[in-house]
């Protein structure tokens, strides 16, 4: 889409700037990593895709235990293998960086945790996002007992209608009661 | 068309009610009957091949009926396909369905979704027009069914036109954070910008004006000067890497430290430029060189002690003068000082003011006060955590404080009489020996100062002893600084608090009354005692502050090696046990905070003391950073940064910045200055400056405004008095609303409880109803024993009702039951798709049940138009039933639920009691209602459809 691949066109930087958070050192410095990312072959093609194998080797994803629900979350490809552009890449560090608004952080969290991409945190989403959090070995991980309690916890004091799971508005609800939410929810390049 | 290669996923409609296609729903139905809630991965194929075969059609449509349909292109059933083999499925997107036709304007965009949530009032409204347009189905006027599919079709355009319109009249930075503001991918965003753009420039090319393009042209520049005050920021960043790093490693908590930190440096900064531009560089100019005495010497212990050498340079107060100073323009340094110190401080509270409120508006306001709670350590996983060791552990800890969340949960009952007596004597014996401790330490200050004056003397020239005698009570303040704190985390290790949130209250409440008798005793002393005994007090004043600022400075040193070096030998290497220290924020905070509170009392007796706190601050943040990383492990507890950092704010800003100023206050008003130094040699007090300018400036013609401003509002009582008033009933007023939007938060909060009661409830009764039709079990693809099998089922039904149009609907029917009986996925994402999605299965399932009752259904088609007064007919009993329904439903349900809910509500509860009445119609009303139940069935479907859609 007009992006040369070695440097960024002043009319392109400013319509970056015009819909992400960041600003044009962010874009720039995004830019220059992301063609770091990128082969010899691939740098000459304009808008090129970068696997998802390759994303993760950027040390600001790669010992995160959401990075792969968050390529998969902001790449628009239409295989669904999580690659991302550089506009998925920019849109990804938008919604983490440091201005983007709760709302924003808030619909792409949902998202991340969302691991059946059905629209909803039912248990199953649940469980894994615990998994997530505390390690997916078995020594690490919860007892059933325990995460049912906890799964129950959780629903207790989220699912405002009581459907059984926790949808955005719920979850949103929750975490505009959390406020280290947006500070933590924050990735810097 | 992004949207459709996401899969919907990028749809905005993703949590919103908006989606309007009724297609992918289907196509991913046909391919995935096993899981239909699983990503389509079909879906994409679909549409990018565009072609659709008729066998893929006819699986859809499982009769074999769809000739007979031909012509019927005014039903508006989107999955029935008027002309099978039809020119592609991308027609059926566009005609069949309410997408939006593409507009000639933005060909590049045929499938621009509107955006559903662009801001909280954009989202409203589009909430809203989905819940009318949700009501506008069930209850159509049949006669204006065939119109319903342009009406909405309209009203799409419309909306879409609205929004566009709306972001249009919207100013250009507004227009670029709506934009940005919306959740959605980075094409749509781009879309609806150009969209907008041309719009915009459409409309601008109509009516160009030299004065629009000016206006455009300046928010234009203005918004590049933004971006490039944004940037410069950006740039100019101090520690913008290490912060990264600190911050990938510890923490956010940790990272707060330093941040904070920073903060107070850059306050510093802002301090020493207006101390330095305003009061030294005019004295400067005047008079460079200090006039020392002669037999004075610089000896090298003055930079500990600030005596001596330094006491008449331009460090202190008494290197001021007190003339009007010549030149170009007269320049008061009496006045310049006096304002210099007034202004400083006031901007200071000014701006603590403004980052505490909105700190406590983000961050304290919203939280819950139930701690603990399991989403709220699940919320705070730290993003910013880099580092794979860092990760490793925050997991385990995470994992840990999840179990223990649950205990405690567990737990919090079963606390016995002798045992809560037990923690409250523990309590209160930590709190007096802390208390005590606070007390006597303040004591002994107050003694040791005494001692002090008695030997000190008003000599010019100390000996190197006598100078070093005054590092005495510095040193001995820092010490209890130092030492005291550190039995307070030895109490808070005995005391078990319940949460870890009043533990740290608990530890920062007691330092915060040390360092705060401590600081009272100094001021008293510096007040009473020096203020009397000395020539030129305020040097001497400034002479204390300057050396309390750097023994602490050095004892800040030494804190960090002791407490951070030692107990990481100590837990590395002799007691294991102990393990790596944790770095402690709150007491290294306090410290901060100390620190700062020395400079702001002597901003009026050392003007130049930022300049010192500046290195001192920047030394300690690299001081910091090494110890932090080489000696401590990160924080096992995370969570509540945010929080502690609103409160150490407040905490900066009230005991500590309150006091400062009141100190300051004080000083200028009530206490004589010296009279042999400084700029306000000769005065009653400081204030009277203004007095005396006030006495130049009447003989002034043209400023005698400003001498009825002092006489009337500075100095009146009555101003005071009325200002007040207005602060105290402002605040009432405020407090007041505050209350009612508690009232109103727990109102809207019960109103979602019921919402949610009603919904389940209505799901019960679906399933119920659809339990009592066993047949729906059956699956479509067995169409032809399915149809065998019903005639048994329902010979009660007299005629034999083996349509294959009943068939499909219910074979849909019988989908969506897999969907409820998954396991909760399909339960709706928002309360207001639910209940359209209740409708649209009621509705399905009346018609159902019609048309069981149907005997002659091909009667239909051979007559459609004769029917139609008829079915006017039925559908308008039916409506009245509805309204019946209504004001009975109005008397049994709560007050609270919405009226939406009740309609519906009522309406089942009208059909069911119509249903014995439709049982029993004379034949000639059959075919009537087999149409109008035909009519309803499809919009049920369609609107189902769009629920469904809605979902993903």
């Amino acid at each position: 889409m007009g992006t040369t691949a070695s440097q960024l066109g002043k009319d392109m930087l400013s319509e970056y700037q015009e819909l992400t958070f960041l600003t044009k050192q962010e874009i720039l410095l995004a830019h220059k990593r992301f063609t770091e990312l990128l082969t010899r072959d691939e740098k000459d093609l304009a808008n090129t895709r970068v696997p998802i194998e390759r994303i993760l080797t950027l040390p600001e994803l790669k010992s995160n235990p959401f990075r792969k629900r968050i390529c998969h979350v902001f790449s628009t490809s239409e295989y669904k293998d999580g690659s991302l552009t550089f506009e998925d890449f920019l849109d990804l560090l938008s919604a983490f960086s440091d201005s983007a608004t709760l709302e924003i952080k808030s619909h792409y969290a949902f998202r991340i945790f969302d691991f059946d991409d059905d629209g909803t945190l039912d248990c199953g989403d649940l469980e894994k996002l615990v998994n997530c959090l505390t390690g997916e070995t078995d020594d690490t991980r919860l007892t059933p007992e325990e995460m049912r309690q906890l799964i129950n916890n959780i629903l207790e004091e989220s699912d405002i209608d009581k459907d059984g799971t926790v949808n955005l508005s719920e979850f949103q609800h929750v975490i505009s009661r959390s406020p280290d939410f947006v500070s933590s929810f924050k990735i810097v390049l | 068309m992004t949207s459709y290669s996401n899969g919907g996923f990028f749809n905005p409609a993703y949590h919103d009610s908006e989606t309007l296609e009724v297609d992918r729903r289907s196509s991913r139905k046909t391919h995935q009957h096993t899981n239909p809630y699983a990503r389509s991965e079909g879906a994409d194929g679909h549409y990018s091949t565009g072609q659709i075969s008729s066998d893929d059609a006819l699986r859809r449509m499982p009769w074999g009926q769809e000739e007979s349909w031909r012509g019927r292109e005014s039903i508006p059933m989107g999955l029935i396909s008027t002309r099978p083999r039809s020119p592609s499925w991308q027609h059926d997107i566009n005609h069949s369905t309410f997408q939006i036709p593409p507009e000639p304007q933005y060909d590049r965009s045929p499938s621009v979704r509107l955006p559903s949530t662009t801001s909280g009032n954009m989202t409203m409204r589009w909430r809203g027009i989905s819940m009318r347009r949700m009501s506008l189905f069930p209850n159509g006027d049949p006669n204006q069914v065939a119109l319903t599919e342009d009406a909405i079709r309209d009203e799409m355009e419309n909306e879409e036109q609205n929004l566009v319109k709306e972001l249009v009249a919207l100013s250009t930075r507004d227009r670029i954070r709506a934009i940005r503001d919306l959740s959605m991918s980075f094409d749509e965003k781009k879309q609806i910008r150009s969209q907008v753009l041309a719009f915009k420039s459409a409309k601008k090319s109509r009516q160009f004006t030299c004065f629009a393009d000016c206006s455009e042209n300046m928010s234009l520049s203005f918004r590049r000067f933004g971006y490039g005050i944004r940037s410069a920021r950006q740039t100019l960043e101090l520690w913008q890497g290490i912060m990264k790093e600190i911050g990938g490693t510890f923490g956010t908590s940790v990272l707060s430290y330093f941040v904070f930190l920073k903060w107070l440096l850059m306050f510093n900064i802002f301090s020493f430029l207006v101390n330095f531009g305003f009061i030294t560089i005019p004295q400067l100019v005047n008079d460079p060189w200090p006039d020392i005495p002669p037999n004075v010497n610089f000896r090298g212990l003055e930079i500990l002690t600030g005596a001596g050498y330094f006491n008449n340079t331009i460090m202190y107060y008494g290197g001021y003068s007190n003339q009007t100073l010549g030149g170009l323009v007269e320049y008061n340094m009496q006045l310049a000082y006096f304002f210099t110190i007034a202004v400083y401080m006031v901007m200071c509270g000014i701006a603590l003011i403004f980052s505490m409120a909105s700190s406590f508006k983000t961050n304290y306001v919203l939280a819950d006060p139930t701690s603990s709670s399991a989403w709220q350590l699940l919320c705070s996983w730290d993003f910013n955590i880099t580092n794979e060791k860092a990760v490793r552990q925050r997991k385990n800890n995470l994992r840990v404080q999840l179990k223990e969340s649950m205990s405690e949960k567990a737990q919090r009952e079963r606390l016995t009489l002798s045992e809560s007596l037990k923690h409250f004597g523990i309590y209160l014996g930590s709190w007096l020996l802390s208390s005590g401790l606070a007390i006597g330490s303040g004591a002994s200050i107050y003694y040791l100062c005494q001692f002090e004056q008695q030997r000190a003397t008003d000599a010019a020239n100390w000996s190197l002893l006598q100078e070093a005698e005054t590092l005495l009570v510095p040193i001995v303040v820092s010490l209890i600084n130092l030492v005291v704190p550190l039995f307070y985390s030895l109490f808070n290790k005995f005391e078990q608090y319940s949460n870890h949130r009043n533990q740290i209250y608990a530890l920062v409440v007691r330092n915060v009354l040390l360092k705060m008798s401590i600081l009272a005793v100094l001021c008293y002393n510096w007040m009473n005692v020096v203020a009397i005994k000395f020539a030129c007090w305020e040097s001497m004043v400034g002479q204390s502050l300057y050396r309390l600022v750097i023994i602490d400075f050095l004892f800040l040193m030494f804190g960090s090696f002791f407490g951070e070096f030692l107990s990481n030998v100590i837990g590395t290497r002799l007691f294991p046990r102990l393990g790596v220290p944790e770095f402690d924020v709150a007491r290294n905070v306090i410290e901060l905070i100390y620190a700062q509170t020395l400079a702001w009392i002597g901003i009026y007796f050392s003007p130049l003391l930022p300049a010192i706190q500046i290195l001192k601050f920047f030394i300690l943040f690299y001081l910091k950073k090494v110890s932090l990383t080489q000696n401590c492990q990160p924080p096992r507890r995370s969570g509540r940064a945010a929080q502690m950092q609103t409160i150490f704010i407040a905490l900066l800003f009230f005991p500590f910045f309150v006091g400062a100023l009141s100190i300051v206050a004080y000083t200028a008003w009530s206490l004589t200055p010296s009279e042999q130094c400084g700029p306000f040699r000769g005065l009653n007090s400081t204030f009277s400056v203004i007095g005396v300018w006030m006495e130049d400036l009447e003989e002034i013609s043209h400023s005698q405004w400003v001498v009825w401003i002092y006489q009337n509002v500075i100095r009146s009582e009555i101003f005071y008095f009325l200002i007040s008033l207005i602060i105290l009933v402002m605040m009432y007023i405020f407090w007041q609303v505050t209350q009612g939007r508690k009232l109103l938060i727990r109102v809207l909060r019960q109103q979602i409880v019921n919402e949610g009661k009603d919904k389940s409830f209505l799901l019960e009764r679906l399933q119920n109803l659809q339990k009592s039709h066993p047949d729906k079990r059956s699956i479509p693809k067995n169409q032809k024993k399915h149809s065998k099998r019903r005639p048994d089922d329902h010979s009660s039904g007299g005629q034999s009702t083996s349509n294959a149009m009943v068939q499909a609907l219910l074979a849909r029917q019988q989908l969506e039951e897999e969907r409820l009986s998954t396991g909760g996925v399909p339960v709706p994402s928002d309360i207001s798709t639910s209940n359209a999605l209740i409708q649209a299965m009621k509705a399905r399932q009346r018609a159902e049940d019609q048309e069981r009752e149907e005997q002659y259904i091909p009667a239909y088609y051979e007559s459609p138009i004769n029917t139609s007064s008829s079915v006017t007919q039925a559908m308008q009993a039916r409506q009245r039933a509805v309204v019946e329904g209504t004001d009975d439903a109005r008397d049994l349900n709560s007050s609270v639920s919405s009226v939406m809910m009740q309609v519906m509500q009522a309406r089942q509860r009208a059909e069911e009691e119509d249903m014995p009445q439709w049982v029993p119609a004379p034949p000639k009303n059959q075919t009537p209602a087999g149409s109008s139940a035909l009519i309803q069935a499809m919009l049920a479907r369609q609107q189902a459809q769009n629920e469904y859609d809605d979902g993903y």
